[in-house]
């Protein structure tokens, strides 16, 4: 691609490899992905910062997401009003969190946020209740899974609230090597 | 991680930010958990905070603008360079999609290959450069001539070409005369021992990485918590991958479910005594078998050499027979691990885990026994024979072993995906497609591996070929994987699983090619008429040699006396070793007040 492109400024870009994980290669990759799902939506120039949003039909419908059971949390979390529609930044944001370049403890702290379904700072029974059937696809019956959550949050629970809070699940990912 | 809420704590974090270097300020800010516009926001705070804080340094001179200019400029250019090094990552986009096809677990087998790669890359780079160039120098013509067939034999026209130990000269190489010179014995020695040294570094300090990462508290995977929070595999973008792994999940977290109510079975002491001694029974089977394996393999290794001493070199059938011992060993390495798991299935394991550790341990316990009682008989059947250069020969056997393997790792491919898919999928459709088989992979990887870094010394170039070998493997396992198999049903514990596979590759692969490399260094003659070490009386005599003749310079005296008093001797060794058990023991006892600690800790936050 070489060092002419229009799309962005360089103080721009400058400042999303100051914030993001990317290299100014892979950060243009991004943009012209996330110009493909909506190329009427966005303009070709970045260089006077327009607001333009995506809505959340078209990000889940990325190859990357479509298969994940957490897309709509993931695109919740990531996006600025909490409704899943998101901008570049939101965009460039969610794919840094998601890379192999962020450490383990932002990647947790997203975990977090992405697993707190009600979005309380807490994950609490129903929030637990819910990634499990995310996770088993609804095949448990219900009595399992309550006893399931009943198991995680006894276990994990180290403040003893009933709920597990921030500090709570950052001790247990710590333990757990195979957190991805 | 840096939180903040708040004005004030904002304010804090700017300053604080701006009181870094630039590297770690940029790292900061990248781990930031805020959203981009935030993130912004403070790194142009924290830019406009620093070019406050220069100007009340100092008046802003013209050359300080033009240096900030600079290092801003100098920063986008570190950048680039770093994009094209990562073009150097090999196989990046493969790997990808790997990942995403079948998981993590299936990626580790390939990220292991790439790893053993490096190795045979690097290795083969210092060799050439340090001990192939400087022969091309010096080299003697080649009177052989070649047939096709040194291909896969090794010998013939091979024998006196660069592939061998024994084409090297031990003379002192100088084109100029009175010019530098360099010296063949040394640079041999030398570069086989620093790499072994560099290898042993890295593999400790990977080992030791991993290790302290995954290890930190074994307990704790084995609660529910982690179990459903933490395994999900956030990388798998395959559709049916992701259906697979969320009914492996259910069917996990149904197990756990009732493996609580089933806990409390106890087996009656006739059931016990039966169990263990099913389990004594497979043991003695399954090593019976690895003994029977070895026996086999001496004796037929002995045969060959006979034969080869007493008849004809070059004629075809010769030549065939040179190819019947590896063929034999690949033979026995490929089908007795079928026997291993039948045996595994005829025990009833308590858990499928213990199932699958028990088979990799037995599979280890056969590739390194039939890799040892090879070195033995190189090491003290060739090597007191009557041949004129039982190096090359020993070198010419290693390169067969690498090269059958090969072909063996190949056709396991071929049979064990392809034909399996094929009959998986229309003749017996109840079995369904493979899965890829990651432990014994793995264990072909290492043992061919062992065999690649036992074959350093004898012929210097092994790694080039093992290289090439690699490639092609990780490309037909790769098309393999992707056109034969289906996402592994079974749940692996990835983390676990790098780890035991570096441990497998340190402690009986590596540390055992370093005691080969050690006698035959140390103990073994080398051959009089071929080699860099002909006439010595064992190669490490070239290195003592040397030291003698530093001796008369007194330039040199520091290096005499860092040989006399820390190298050779005993003492120092003694203290070192000592020295070592005493940090050890100290570490320990920190790490056991540190547990009292947390625990103390712990009950305190509960409370």
């Amino acid at each position: 691609m070489g060092n002419k492109q229009t799309v962005f400024t360089q103080e721009q870009l400058d400042a999303y490899q100051d914030c993001t994980f990317f290299t100014r290669k892979e950060i243009l990759r991004l943009f012209y992905r996330y110009r493909d799902l909506a190329p009427q939506l966005v303009p070709l120039d970045y260089t006077n910062k327009p607001a333009v949003t995506l809505p959340y039909e078209l990000i889940g419908s990325m190859p990357e997401l479509k298969d994940n059971p957490f897309r709509q949390r993931i695109a919740e979390v990531f996006s600025e009003h909490g409704d899943g529609n998101m901008t570049l930044d939101d965009f460039l944001d969610m794919f840094s969190v998601l890379s192999e370049m962020a450490p383990r403890d932002l990647k947790a702290y997203y975990a977090f946020k992405i697993y707190d379904f009600n979005n309380d700072d807490y994950i609490c029974k129903s929030d637990l209740e819910k990634t499990v059937n995310k996770l088993t696809r609804n095949e448990l019956t219900p009595e399992e899974v309550s006893l399931v959550c009943e198991k995680v949050i006894y276990e994990a629970d180290v403040d003893n609230d009933g709920k597990l809070s921030l500090e709570d699940f950052q001790h247990m990912i710590v333990r757990a090597p195979d957190f991805l | 991680l840096l939180f903040f809420h708040g004005c004030d704590a904002e304010k804090d974090l700017v300053v604080s930010l701006a009181s870094m270097s630039t590297k770690e300020r940029i790292k900061a800010i990248q781990k930031l958990p805020e959203t981009m516009t935030k993130k912004r926001e403070i790194r142009n705070k924290v830019l406009n905070e620093i070019t406050k804080q220069s100007r009340h340094r100092g008046a802003q001179s013209s050359c300080t603008q033009c240096l900030q200019g600079a290092a801003v400029s100098f920063r986008r250019f570190g950048n680039t360079l770093s994009e094209y090094f990562h073009l150097l990552r090999i196989w990046h986009k493969a790997l990808k999609i790997i990942g995403a096809e079948f998981g993590t677990s299936v990626l580790t087998y390939f990220v292991f290959l790439k790893w053993l790669l490096y190795f045979n890359i690097f290795s083969f780079l210092i060799n050439f450069g340090f001990i192939t160039v400087p022969q091309f120098l010096a080299a003697e013509p080649n009177n052989l001539s070649f047939t096709g067939l040194e291909l896969f034999t090794g010998a013939g026209y091979f024998q006196q070409t660069i592939l061998y130990y024994g084409f090297y000269t031990n003379a002192t190489i100088s084109k100029i005369e009175n010019g530098p010179s360099y010296n063949m014995q040394l640079a041999y020695i030398f570069t086989v021992g620093i790499y072994f040294v560099i290898c042993f570094l890295i593999l400790l300090f990977s080992m030791a990485k991993s290790f302290c990462r995954n290890f930190l508290n074994p307990q704790a995977y084995t609660g529910h918590a982690s179990k459903l929070l933490c395994t999900w595999d956030f990388n798998i973008t395959n559709e049916k991958a992701v259906k697979l792994k969320q009914k492996n999940l259910s069917t996990q977290i149904k197990e756990d479910l009732t493996e609580v109510k089933k806990e409390v079975i106890d087996f009656s002491v006739t059931e016990r005594l039966i169990r263990i001694g099913i389990h004594l029974l497979a043991w003695v089977a399954s090593l019976g078998t690895a003994v029977a394996a070895c026996t086999g393999v001496y004796f037929l290794a002995i045969n060959n050499l006979e034969l080869f001493m007493k008849g004809h070199r070059n004629d075809l059938e010769s030549q065939a027979a040179m190819l019947v011992l590896p063929v034999v060993a690949s033979l026995l390495n490929t089908l007795i691990p079928f026997l291993f798991s039948w045996l595994g299935h005829l025990e009833r394991f308590q858990t499928p885990g213990q199932h699958i550790y028990v088979t990799i341990i037995r599979n280890i316990i056969l590739k390194m026994s039939i890799v040892g009682i090879l070195c033995y008989y190189w090491l003290h059947i060739v090597a007191a024979s009557e041949s004129q250069c039982w190096e090359t020969l020993v070198g010419q056997d290693i390169y067969r072993l690498v090269l059958v393997d090969f072909i063996f790792c190949l056709l396991g491919s071929f049979f064990g995906e392809f034909l399996r898919r094929i009959i998986g999928t229309t003749v017996c459709v109840s079995l369904g497609l493979p899965e890829f088989d990651i432990g014994r992979n793995v264990l072909d990887l290492i043992c061919a591996q062992t065999l690649t870094w036992i074959g350093i010394l004898f012929s210097p170039l092994l790694p080039g070929i093992q290289m090439i070998a690699f490639f092609i493997v990780f490309f037909v396992k790769k098309v393999s994987l992707l056109r034969n198999c289906q996402p592994p049903s079974k749940v692996w514990r990835t983390a676990q699983m790098k780890t035991s596979f570096m441990f497998l590759l340190f402690c009986p692969s590596f540390l055992g090619v370093l005691s080969v490399i050690g006698v035959t260094v140390w103990r073994l003659k080398p051959s009089e008429g071929c080699g860099p070490f002909r006439g010595l009386s064992s190669m490490y005599a070239a290195v003592s040699e040397w030291i003698q003749i530093l001796e008369s310079y007194t330039a040199s005296k520091w290096v005499v006396w860092i040989y006399h008093n820390l190298i050779t001797s005993e003492l120092f060794f003694f203290i070192l070793s000592s020295i070592v058990l005493i940090v050890t023991y100290l570490y320990w006892q920190i790490i056991q007040g540190r547990k009292t600690m947390t625990k103390l800790l712990r009950k305190q936050i509960s409370n």
